[in-house]
């Protein structure tokens, strides 16, 4: 994807034939690696931009992979159940996190669910804070294609305040 | 100052979280950053055991969960959102959704999978039980009430069907045969044997 492109355009097709490209080294890369580059990326945008919008487009990325990750690998006709169901299979197949529903209140849209073993904090050394920004929005952008409707997320217990576990509060905003 | 710390110690080795030391009147330096480690493990032991005691009794909602950085509580925090996920998990099962599985729980895991497997498959055979007992009713049903028979020939006449139009009489073996899983193989009764050799010899 060329510079000049708005984040609005990104497809899949972007992505590109990864096992054209990499017959030899595969698809897969360590987690070290995976969090090097969006670290640094993050780092680079707290430096720049402040803590405020740095974490702001990390949450903004990660909702628009949330959105194309659920338009590509998700079947967004199932019912609830049988889609969360669906959705805890594939992000633990592409070794993203073990996912769990711990409520779900689809009248008034909220929802309570942990990723354990996830990419982005899982043993970090504690820092005070929550840290999955990007987490954040690719839940967001999930829920919102699957439901239509807009999702604010927030973090609410993360490894790296020394919890053990990321718990992500969902909330769903009707018309 | 030393008195007061084994104290408070022996006071948690009995299980209970002793009261804060105070530290105002602490003029050393040391002891005064001993009684405040101390006080922020009883601090921390406080929320644990507040946090604990009523989850092992089976509480999972309204319970205040450790503070982050709490490590001492973290492993209950993990233990907490399991039995949530759990609890979740088994109510879906509960509305008849066998989709679900528990992933990376240990025993819980094989255990609670294999009991969702187990209600499919059984839930599945009652229905195939249901479905084949449907269907013999059916044909019961079909075989019951006034068969119009040919008092001659004794062809059965099909349902609804024109009299007047020959076609629709059809034979007792094929009328029956089509309705249920009764075979038939021919033969001759002794009055007609007798009738047969009459006729033919």
């Amino acid at each position: 994807m060329s510079v000049e492109q708005d984040k609005t355009r990104f497809t899949w097709q972007n992505l590109g034939d990864v096992n054209l490209g990499r017959p030899n080294l595969g698809p897969m890369v360590p987690v070290t690696v995976y969090r090097l580059m969006q670290f640094t990326l993050w780092d680079v945008l707290v430096a720049e931009l402040g803590n405020e919008q740095a974490n702001d487009i990390m949450v903004k990325a990660g909702k628009l992979a949330g959105t194309e990750f659920c338009r590509t690998m998700l079947n967004t006709s199932l019912p609830f159940n049988e889609f969360i169901a669906q959705l805890q299979r594939v992000l633990r197949e592409q070794s993203i996190g073990i996912l769990r529903l711990e409520r779900a209140d689809l009248e008034t849209l909220q929802f309570t669910l942990t990723v354990a073993e996830d990419l982005d904090c899982s043993g970090l050394p504690c820092t005070d804070e929550v840290v999955c920004r990007y987490d954040e929005g690719f839940i967001a952008g999930l829920l919102e294609l699957y439901t239509g409707k807009p999702f604010s997320v927030k973090e609410i217990d993360c490894w790296a305040s020394g919890d053990r576990v990321c718990r992500f509060s969902a909330q769903g905003i009707r018309d | 100052m030393m008195t007061e710390v084994c104290h408070k110690l022996h006071t948690l080795l009995e299980g209970k979280v002793p009261e804060l030391i105070p530290t105002d009147h602490l003029a050393d330096t040391d002891e005064r950053r001993l009684a405040q480690l101390l006080n922020e493990l009883f601090a921390y032991l406080q929320e644990v055991q507040e946090f604990i005691l009523p989850l092992s009794q089976g509480t999972l909602d309204k319970i205040q969960p450790p503070r982050p950085r709490n490590f001492l509580g973290s492993p209950f925090k993990e233990l907490h959102s399991r039995l949530l996920h759990l609890t979740w998990q088994a109510n879906q099962v509960a509305q008849g959704d066998y989709s679900q599985r528990i992933d990376f729980m240990g025993d819980f895991s094989e255990a609670f999978n294999c009991m969702i497997n187990s209600l499919d498959r059984h839930e599945r055979e009652l229905r195939g039980r249901i479905s084949e007992l449907q269907e013999a009713l059916d044909r019961i049903t079909q075989l019951e009430g006034i068969l119009p028979i040919c008092m001659s020939c004794k062809r059965i006449r099909l349902e609804d069907t024109d009299p007047r139009q020959q076609a629709n009489w059809v034979a007792v073996e094929s009328y029956i045969s089509k309705r249920t899983k009764a075979m038939f193989s021919h033969g001759l009764c002794p009055e007609c044997v007798e009738r047969y050799r009459a006729e033919n010899f």
